[in-house]
Formats: C-alpha cells, sequence, structure tokens
C-alpha cells in the first residue's frame, strides 16, 4: 500500500514525524494534536458542505447530493475494514440490506420511529456481522473478496425467499405520512442534511478510531499480520472489531437509505454494482487506507454517475454509462494513487518547487 | 435412480460450462494476481463477436471459433497492454480499472444493439442423442469436451513450451524470472491475452446455448470467481474439477431442494470449502497468500 | 380625450391580454416520461416513448391540448433510486407539467411518490404491479392492465379456449405454474394459481426460478415428470428462451404451452425457431393486428409507427402506450387543466366502453384509479407469425387456432 514502508508509528522525532507525514497519504493521526484535528474535521466538513449549500435550490442536484453524502458516509464505513484492515470486502452490501429491512420492518410493524429504528440493525451487523465474516478473515485478498460476494449472493437469495420476513421479492414500501419523528419530510433537503450528518459521524468516528490504539493495531495488522501477531497483537480481534465499526455504520446508511427511497427490495440493496461494489468503487478511486479517499471518491463518482444518466440517458441505450466507463478507466490511469494520492503529490511538487 | 443418473449427466456438463468460462480467468488470476472482473465481459464479447460471424458471413459459431478466438487474444492484449500493464504496482486501482472496463464493454454493446436478444443457432449444436433414458444435447458436450481438450493443452503448454516455462517461473517467483532474464511484463500481456481467448472459446461455444445480451457476463462471472477460488490458484486442473463440483451441486441442489435456491446452496458449499481449505481444493500452499499486499 | 385615453387604454390592455394568452399558449404542455432509456431493458423503454411519442405527435397535428403544444421529455430510469432522481430532474429542471410511464413497476413506484411530492399527476401506461394502486397515492392513475389482468386472460384463456380445444373440462385439466422469481412473476403466477384453483383445474406444481439462471434443466425435468397438459410460463426473453431449448432438448412437449408477457417477439422466434413455436400462445399486450371492431384505429397506429420510425413495432407494449397517451391527453383536455385534482376527477367521470381505443382499452376508472377496462389479448405463434387468438372477438378475419394440442 502507498508508504507503508515508511511508517514509523509514533516513536520518531520530530523531524521523522514530520517528513512522514508530508509523504505519506494520511498520516498516522496520531503524530497530530486533537485541536489540529478536530480543525481539519470541521474544516472538511464545511467544504463538503458547500457544493449542497450553493446549488440548494436546485432540487435535482439536492437528490444527488444525499446520494452523495450517503454513500461517501458507507464508503468511509467500508474503508475501516476493507482500507484500513486490508480485508477486502464485496458483501457489505449485505449489513446495508440488513439496516434498510430492520429499519423499515420496525417501523410497518411496530411503529417505532426509524430514529430508534436504525439502532437495531446497526447493533445486529455490529454483532453478528464480525462472526460472519470470522470464518473468512484468513482469506487474503481476492479470496476474501469472493467469499464476502459469495455472502452477498446467498443474503439476495434467501431475502427472496424468506417473504414473511422481507417481502421476498415485492420488498416493503413506506407510505408517504411526513413527521420528524418518522423520518419522513417534504422538504428533500432535510434528507440531504440527514446524509450529510450520517457522513460527518462515519468520518467522526473513523477519525477517532484511526487516533486509538484500535487504528494502530489495525493499520499494523494490514501492513504484516504476522509480524503484529508476533508483537502480541490479537489480530483476529482486532479485524473483528474493526468490522463491527464497519458493519455497524453501514447499517445506519442501509436503514437512512431504506428512509428516503421509501422501497426496498432485494434486487435494489443487493445490486453489486450499485451498493455492494459501490462502496468499494468510491474508496478505491478516492484513496484507499486514506480517511478523506472515500468522501472525495463519493465526491467525484455520484454527481457524474447522476449528471451523465440526467444528461444523456435519453440519448441512446448506454451511452451515459459508457461516459461513465471511460472516466473511470481514465480516472485509474491518471490517478494511480486515488484522488488523495494525486492531491498528495501535486501538494508534494508544489512545496518542493516553492523557493525555501 | 434414473433421476440420479440423469441429474449427474446434468451437473457434469453444467460444469464444463462453468469450467471452460473460468479456465482463463484461472489462468489470469493464477498467473498475473489480477482479479478480471471483466472477464465475464469479455466471454460476452466473444459471444456477439460469434453472432457477428453469423449474421454477416453465416458462420456457424463452432466454425467462427477460428475468428473469436484469435479477436479476443488481440483484446486481451491490448486491454492488459494499455490498462493493466501500468497500473501493475497498484492492485486495487486494476480492479477498479477493470470494473470501469466492464461497464464500458456492457454499455458499447448495449448502444450498438439496443439490447435486442440475438440468438445464434447451430445446427450441430441442437441435436440431441439419447444415452438410455438420458437425452444430451450437442451443445453442451461440445463444450465439456472443448473444455477438457483445452485443459489438457494449457497443461501442456505449461510444462513443454518456452512461453508456457517463462509463465510459470513467473508465476513461482518474479524477481528470480526477472533475474533469469525473462521479460516479465511481455509474459504477463501474453497470459492475459491467453485468458481472453480462453474466454473467447468459452463465449463462442455459449452462443449457441443462450439468447445474447450484454449483460449476459454477469450470469457467469460469480460461479467463475467461485470455481476459480475453490479450485485453487493457478491449477488447471482446479479449474477443470472445480467446475464439475459447482455444477454438480447446482444441478442436485436444483432437482431435489427446489430451483430457486440452487444458487444459495453452492455459495454456501463454496464458503464451507474455504473455511475448511482456505487455498481452494486444489490450490498449492502460498497459493493462499496473493492479495493488495504483494510486491513487484 | 377621455376617448382617446381610454381607447389607447383599452387598445393597451388587449394587446397586453393578447401577448398574454398567446405567451401562455406558447408555452408548451410538458409530459415527463420516465422509463429504462439504458441498460437491459431499454428497448421496451424505447419502445414505449415511441408509443407516446406518436399519440402526442397526432394530437399536436390536431392543435395540441388547451391550445398548448404537447412536449414529451424523457427521464432514464431503470432502478428506483434512478426513478427518483429523474422526478426531480423533470420536475425542476425541465418543470413538466406531469409525468408519464413507465416499463418497469418498481421505478413508477418510487418515481409515482416523488412525483407526489411535486404535487403533479404521474399517468401510469404499462406497470402491471398491482401495489401500484393498491396504494392509494392521490396523484397516480393506471390506464394500463395491471398483474391481475395478465393471470385472469391466462387463466381465461386456459378455461375458455385451451380446454375446449382439448376437448376437457376444466376440473380434467392439469396445468404446472412455472414463473420467474421476481415480483413481476411471482405476483403474476400467485394470481394464476388462486384463480385456477377457484375454476377446480389442477395445478400439478408452482415453480419458481431465476431469470438469469446459466442452467433450467432442473426446472424442465421437473415439469416433464409433472407431465400436465398446459405449461404456464412467466418470465422474461433469456429465461424463456432457455427454457423453450432445454424443454426441446430434454424430450418435453407438453400439449399446449402459454406464457405470459414475453416470449411473442422475434427474440424468441429467432432462438428457438417457427416450428418448435407453432401453436404455443403468448399472453400479451394487444397487437395491431387484431380486427378492427375490436381496437378502431390499430391498423392506423401500425401505419403512423411504419412512417415515423421506418421499421416494425419491437414490442406490442409501444400500442398500449400509445393509448395511454392519447387517454391522458383527452383527460387533460376535459378536465381543463394539468393540476392533479381535476386531472383525478375527469378520469373518474370517464366512462367508455371496451374496444373504444386502438388498443381494445375502454376506459372506466375504479375508486382506486385502475382502468378497468384495459386487457391484455392472446397470441398464437402460426408460421412464425404472432396471431391474436383470443378473446375470439379480437381475432382479424378467417382466424383460427393451430396446432392445440401439439402435434408430437
Amino acid at each position: 500500500m502507498s508508504g507503508a514502508n515508511t511508517h514509523t508509528v509514533g516513536l520518531a522525532p520530530d523531524e521523522d514525524a514530520a517528513r512522514v507525514a508530508a509523504e505519506a497519504p494520511d498520516p498516522a493521526l496520531g503524530l497530530i494534536s486533537w485541536r489540529r484535528v478536530a480543525l481539519l474535521y470541521a474544516g472538511g466538513l464545511f467544504l463538503a458542505a458547500l457544493p449542497f449549500s450553493l446549488l440548494s435550490g436546485d432540487l435535482f442536484w439536492v437528490n444527488l447530493f444525499t446520494y452523495t453524502y450517503l454513500f461517501a458516509g458507507l464508503a468511509v464505513a467500508w474503508n475501516v475494514i476493507a482500507g484500513f484492515g486490508g480485508q477486502f470486502s464485496l458483501g457489505h452490501g449485505v449489513f446495508f440490506a440488513v439496516g434498510a429491512y430492520t429499519t423499515v420492518r420496525l417501523y410497518l410493524g411496530w411503529q417505532l420511529s426509524p430514529w430508534l429504528g436504525i439502532l437495531p440493525g446497526a447493533a445486529a451487523c455490529a454483532l453478528i456481522g464480525p462472526l460472519i465474516f470470522l470464518p473468512t478473515f484468513r482469506l487474503k485478498g481476492s479470496f476474501f473478496a469472493i467469499a464476502t460476494l459469495a455472502f452477498n449472493e446467498v443474503a439476495l437469495v434467501m431475502s427472496n425467499y424468506m417473504e414473511s420476513i422481507t417481502g421476498g421479492p415485492r420488498g416493503l414500501q413506506v407510505p408517504f405520512r411526513a413527521g420528524v419523528a418518522n423520518m419522513i419530510f417534504t422538504n428533500p433537503r432535510a434528507y440531504t442534511l440527514l446524509a450529510f450528518g450520517f457522513m460527518a459521524l462515519a468520518l467522526g468516528v473513523v477519525v477517532v478510531l484511526m487516533r486509538s490504539r484500535l487504528g494502530y493495531y489495525l493499520l499494523a495488522v494490514r501492513e504484516d499480520e504476522d509480524a503484529a501477531r508476533a508483537a502480541g497483537i490479537s489480530v483476529t480481534g482486532v479485524k473483528l472489531r474493526a468490522t463491527a465499526i464497519s458493519a455497524g455504520l453501514t447499517a445506519l446508511g442501509g436503514g437512512l437509505f431504506a428512509m428516503y427511497v421509501r422501497t426496498i427490495d432485494p434486487l435494489t440493496l443487493f445490486s453489486l454494482p450499485d451498493i455492494g461494489v459501490k462502496f468499494a468503487l468510491l474508496t478505491l478511486i478516492g484513496g484507499m487506507g486514506t480517511i478523506t479517499g472515500p468522501v472525495l471518491g463519493a465526491f467525484l463518482i455520484v454527481p457524474l454517475e447522476g449528471y451523465f444518466r440526467a444528461a444523456l440517458g435519453g440519448a441512446g441505450p448506454g451511452v451515459h454509462l459508457i461516459l461513465l466507463g471511460l472516466v473511470m478507466v481514465l480516472a485509474a490511469l491518471f490517478m494511480r494513487r486515488g484522488i488523495t494520492g494525486a492531491l498528495d503529490a501535486a501538494w508534494q511538487r508544489w512545496r518542493h518547487a516553492r523557493p525555501k | 435412480m434414473d433421476s440420479l443418473l440423469h441429474v449427474l449427466v446434468v451437473g457434469l456438463l453444467l460444469g464444463g460450462i462453468y469450467g471452460l468460462v473460468s479456465l482463463g480467468l484461472n489462468l489470469i488470476f493464477g498467473v498475473i494476481r489480477i482479479v478480471n472482473f471483466a472477464h465475464g465481459e469479455l466471454v460476452m464479447l466473444a459471444m456477439y463477436g460469434a453472432y457477428v460471424c453469423y449474421a454477416t458471413l453465416g458462420l456457424d459459431p463452432y466454425v467462427s471459433v477460428l475468428i473469436v478466438v484469435p479477436a479476443l487474444f488481440v483484446v486481451g492484449v491490448l486491454m492488459h497492454r494499455l490498462v493493466l500493464q501500468p497500473l501493475h504496482a497498484e492492485s486495487s486501482m486494476q480492479i477498479f480499472a477493470t470494473f470501469g472496463l466492464l461497464i464500458l464493454f456492457q454499455n458499447a454493446v448495449l448502444a450498438l444493439t439496443r439490447g435486442e436478444g440475438y440468438s445464434v443457432p447451430s445446427k450441430l449444436a441442437a441435436t440431441t442423442f439419447e444415452v438410455g433414458d438420458i437425452r444430451v444435447t450437442m451443445s453442451r458436450l461440445v463444450i465439456f469436451v472443448a473444455l477438457t481438450l483445452a485443459a489438457i493443452a494449457l497443461h501442456v503448454f505449461l510444462k513443454r513450451t518456452r512461453i508456457g516455462k517463462s509463465i510459470r517461473a513467473v508465476t513461482q517467483d518474479r524477481q528470480a524470472a526477472r533475474l533469469m532474464g525473462i521479460n516479465v511484463e511481455r509474459t504477463f500481456t501474453i497470459t492475459f491475452g491467453i485468458g481472453a481467448a480462453l474466454a473467447g472459446l468459452a463465449g463462442a461455444l455459449l452462443a449457441p446455448i443462450y439468447t445474447l445480451s450484454p449483460g449476459i457476463g454477469g450470469n457467469f462471472i460469480l460461479a467463475a470467481f467461485a470455481v476459480v477460488v475453490l479450485g485453487g490458484l493457478g491449477s488447471v486442473a482446479g479449474a477443470y474439477f472445480g467446475g464439475m463440483i459447482v455444477g454438480l451441486v447446482e444441478a442436485f441442489a436444483g432437482f431435489y431442494i427446489d430451483p430457486e435456491l440452487k444458487q444459495a446452496i453452492w455459495f454456501v458449499i463454496f464458503l464451507a470449502v474455504l473455511v475448511v481449505r482456505p487455498t481452494g481444493l486444489f490450490g498449492q500452499a502460498g497459493a493462499e497468500d496473493v492479495g493488495f499486499r504483494e510486491q513487484t | 380625450m377621455l376617448q382617446f385615453k381610454g381607447f389607447r387604454a383599452l387598445a393597451a390592455g388587449v394587446i397586453a391580454a393578447a401577448f398574454a394568452t398567446v405567451a401562455v399558449a406558447q408555452a408548451p404542455l410538458k409530459i415527463g416520461a420516465i422509463n429504462p432509456y439504458s441498460g437491459p431493458l431499454a428497448l421496451y423503454g424505447d419502445e414505449v416513448a415511441r408509443g407516446y411519442q406518436l399519440a402526442v405527435d397526432e394530437k399536436n397535428a390536431k392543435g395540441g391540448v388547451l391550445g398548448r403544444k404537447v412536449e414529451l421529455v424523457r427521464g432514464d430510469a431503470g432502478n428506483p433510486q434512478q426513478g427518483i432522481a429523474a422526478v426531480d430532474q423533470l420536475a425542476s429542471r425541465d418543470n413538466v407539467d406531469l409525468f408519464i410511464g413507465t416499463y418497469i413497476s418498481a421505478v413508477s413506484n418510487a418515481a409515482s411518490d416523488a412525483a407526489q411530492r411535486y404535487n403533479k399527476i404521474y399517468w401510469d401506461t404499462n406497470a402491471v404491479a398491482a401495489e401500484l394502486t393498491e396504494r392509494g397515492l392521490p396523484n397516480f392513475i393506471r390506464v394500463g392492465p395491471n398483474a391481475s389482468n395478465f393471470a385472469d386472460m391466462s387463466v381465461r384463456a386456459v378455461i375458455e379456449q385451451i380446454a375446449p380445444a382439448l376437448g376437457k373440462q376444466p376440473k380434467d385439466l392439469t396445468v404446472w405454474i412455472e414463473h420467474e422469481d421476481s415480483i413481476y412473476g411471482k405476483s403474476i403466477g400467485d394470481i394464476q394459481k388462486k384463480l385456477l384453483d377457484s375454476k377446480g383445474v389442477k395445478v400439478l406444481g408452482q415453480g419458481a426460478h431465476n431469470f438469469r439462471a446459466a442452467d433450467l434443466t432442473d426446472v424442465v425435468l421437473r415439469v416433464k415428470k409433472a407431465n400436465p397438459d398446459v405449461w404456464l410460463m412467466t418470465g422474461y426473453v433469456p429465461d424463456g428462451n432457455l427454457l423453450h431449448k432445454t424443454a426441446r432438448e430434454q424430450g418435453f412437449k407438453p400439449p399446449v404451452i402459454l406464457m405470459v408477457g414475453t416470449g411473442d417477439t422475434n427474440e424468441t422466434l429467432d432462438a428457438v425457431g417457427a416450428d418448435y413455436l407453432e401453436g404455443a400462445m403468448v399472453v400479451s399486450y394487444p397487437r395491431p393486428d387484431i380486427s378492427e371492431k375490436f381496437g378502431p384505429g390499430a391498423a392506423a397506429y401500425l401505419a403512423a409507427y411504419r412512417k415515423a420510425f421506418n421499421r416494425e413495432p419491437v414490442a406490442p407494449q409501444g400500442l398500449t402506450a400509445y393509448t395511454g397517451m392519447r387517454i391522458l391527453l383527452e383527460t387533460i383536455e376535459a378536465a381543463g387543466s394539468t393540476d392533479v385534482d381535476k386531472v383525478r376527477a375527469a378520469a373518474a367521470k370517464l366512462d367508455k366502453p371496451l374496444n373504444t381505443y386502438p388498443s381494445g382499452f375502454g376506459v372506466k376508472f375504479d375508486d382506486k384509479f385502475q382502468n378497468t377496462r384495459a386487457i391484455f389479448t392472446v397470441i398464437q405463434w402460426q408460421g412464425g407469425k404472432q396471431v391474436t387468438v383470443f378473446p375470439p372477438e379480437a381475432r382479424g378475419p378467417g382466424v383460427a387456432l393451430k396446432n392445440v394440442p401439439r402435434k408430437q
């Protein structure tokens, strides 16, 4: 991974720390003070909110931004176990779906306010998700990815089958009854704020995580499992806890998604290109294993896809997706370390160009 | 008892399909360690290639193999050279790129064909013959035979030819191979080309069976990955027998349990096998150490 | 002097009013058409939109609606999320007056819901899921048939046409219900089971399969074992074709094949050939070959389509879409506005008998705003052509049922 071999965690003198902080796309956050982290966090959120506040009059963009923030948060959640933990999961759609189904079922069946209803799904995923992934943890890289893909497929089939719980292929629909307690709003901007809040939460959790000991252990495990184990880190324990956080956050996002779209079915929730793999794609192009990467990836891909569809969707079948595919391939070729990598390289060039 | 034999035959023939689709993927995956998500689309392109040969030249798909397979080899070489080779140091970015290619290929074909479901007929393919009570369709038998021949040919190629040996060397140890004077990058490109060509073979032979659609690659890709992982990376025998196993499980589950659940069932079995044997059934020890930590 | 001033003021007032009405009259009546225009179902989304376009062009040639020219604006959507985005786009940027759609039920569901928040009508011509009118959404009106109609018509065909052709009483007839496992196939399959049971027909089994499955031999072997008189199939083109091919390979030749929804286009003809299909029936949207008495103007539609697009219709959904759009435009005129309440009120008053429109529809909405006079018809493959055979009134001159039971 980028900058892997230059990580000297926490013990370097100031100079080395500064160099490390400059070279790696996301320095080990433990080297910066809490205050600076908080400033960066707030500043980042402000920047993220800017485009929405500028375009909040146009409902088309409002809708796109809701998805952008939501998927940014979901990608951030995914990144916890994938980018930071090194376990490339393509099965996060399962957590997403559990969150969605639980929230809607509790609302429809027990009139439980979704503000509370999103929690049980998140808790369930935080507890059970790691257990499901546990047997597959010793699989590396692509093997793990494909195993998690299998989870997604099994869950899809089961969701279609277990009609009494999931509504089967018909899925579940939430009728429009506006009310803050229902998490159903007449003003679509409220959803954008909600999604923004989710993204902020996910980012906050990740920032705190990566400054904590668990965060260090996670990085250590990602770099070299055997060395980490030799250093006394419980590799499985670390992965389990990271998965719990990742799964729980993803389920929260799933619940919010369900209350926004208000119609969920297996084909939508378990769709790999739209959900399960999308988390990975956004993070990949943004920059794996970085805090801001997933957000940047979401800001690139989600609006672009939406815009292409709106502008070209009627032009001819598949035209807008041809364009998207091209953009993706070119982005991969020209931003090999993701957007964060490209930004970082630009920053380095600018720094070195400045007279000392 | 009759049913049992029948389902067995169905399963083996289905396994032939899965195996043939996975053969190329297995090679790419095992040698170059690239997760080629666009592999299903290579098969799809080959199917449409067979259609074009039929529509413009009136060729039977089994004859169009002679055109489609080399064409796909070229596509594979270009794909690797232009997109994947430049990203060889960033394996996660390669994945992203293959996804971009997936979307690109699917929608390019969609735009050209407007999504109409083409069929490629073949007189030979449709003939069936009976073995006792069981009917065997030529189209599936051809695939089974082709898979067996291709697997043997691949095995011989890897063992006996110079290129084949370079491929094996590069698989075992890239640095050492480079030190021995092997052009690693070129070997990779050729390997990818061969993998794509095998996908081409699968596509051309599958064309008579299915109704073509731009998204048909997606029907096979998951099974193909499962077969590759189950069979064990880089093992030709693995892809061969892995495919059989998946085909048999699917056929038995479909007939005896429920066609609706058969996909879930073999996925569960796949997961179970991985838990017990992370290297896959035929994988070499150490083949499990594949992933994004791989340094070139 | 007052007179002069007054005259000026009057003249100014008249001119201003004239400009105002001209300006208003010039503002086109925009209709947002939401369908999949990309993705695997683009073919059908396109066809539906073509149907709309023909109706719109016809109306514009006659002076438009309420003095305004009608303009169709496309919104591409292949899943519910995209449906919502399309509505947002069409409502806020293109300022459409109302919506029409939609080839995919799930999209219609989400899009109509989104349209409700803009307080605009969602006029559905082609989505069949029952839930759409069960929801009670105040802006949703379905002028086309629904899944129950599909199931209804297939069961009617079994009882009124197939049973007699086989020389059997319904209670002696055996049927196998096969369907793809998403909401589309499942809802139709479930209703078919219920109706057939109520008529005393023996349902030997109900099977579900994934329409993308690589192999359907297990499905075919199951049906073959059951050996029904009638094989009911509901699905899409890929699985339907594979089932037919597999059935042929496995030597399964049921006396009657009745497909629902698909199997009536060249995609199937090319896949299995005219010989195999001879006699197979498909419940689908009415086709232009229906008798003029059954569907007045059907032939004119066909001619208009050929002229405008230089090809044969791709799928029968177009005729239904065309009819649906025509009824919408009439309703807007009757309402005198595109306002949701006014359009609904006008729609509720409509009462035209079956066989009024080119697709054979009439119009009478029930209290859930489902058109009770929207129907499907049954075609039979005869000599490689799709010929309407049921209901009997829909048959063209000289048309008769062929090859029932199928020659073994």
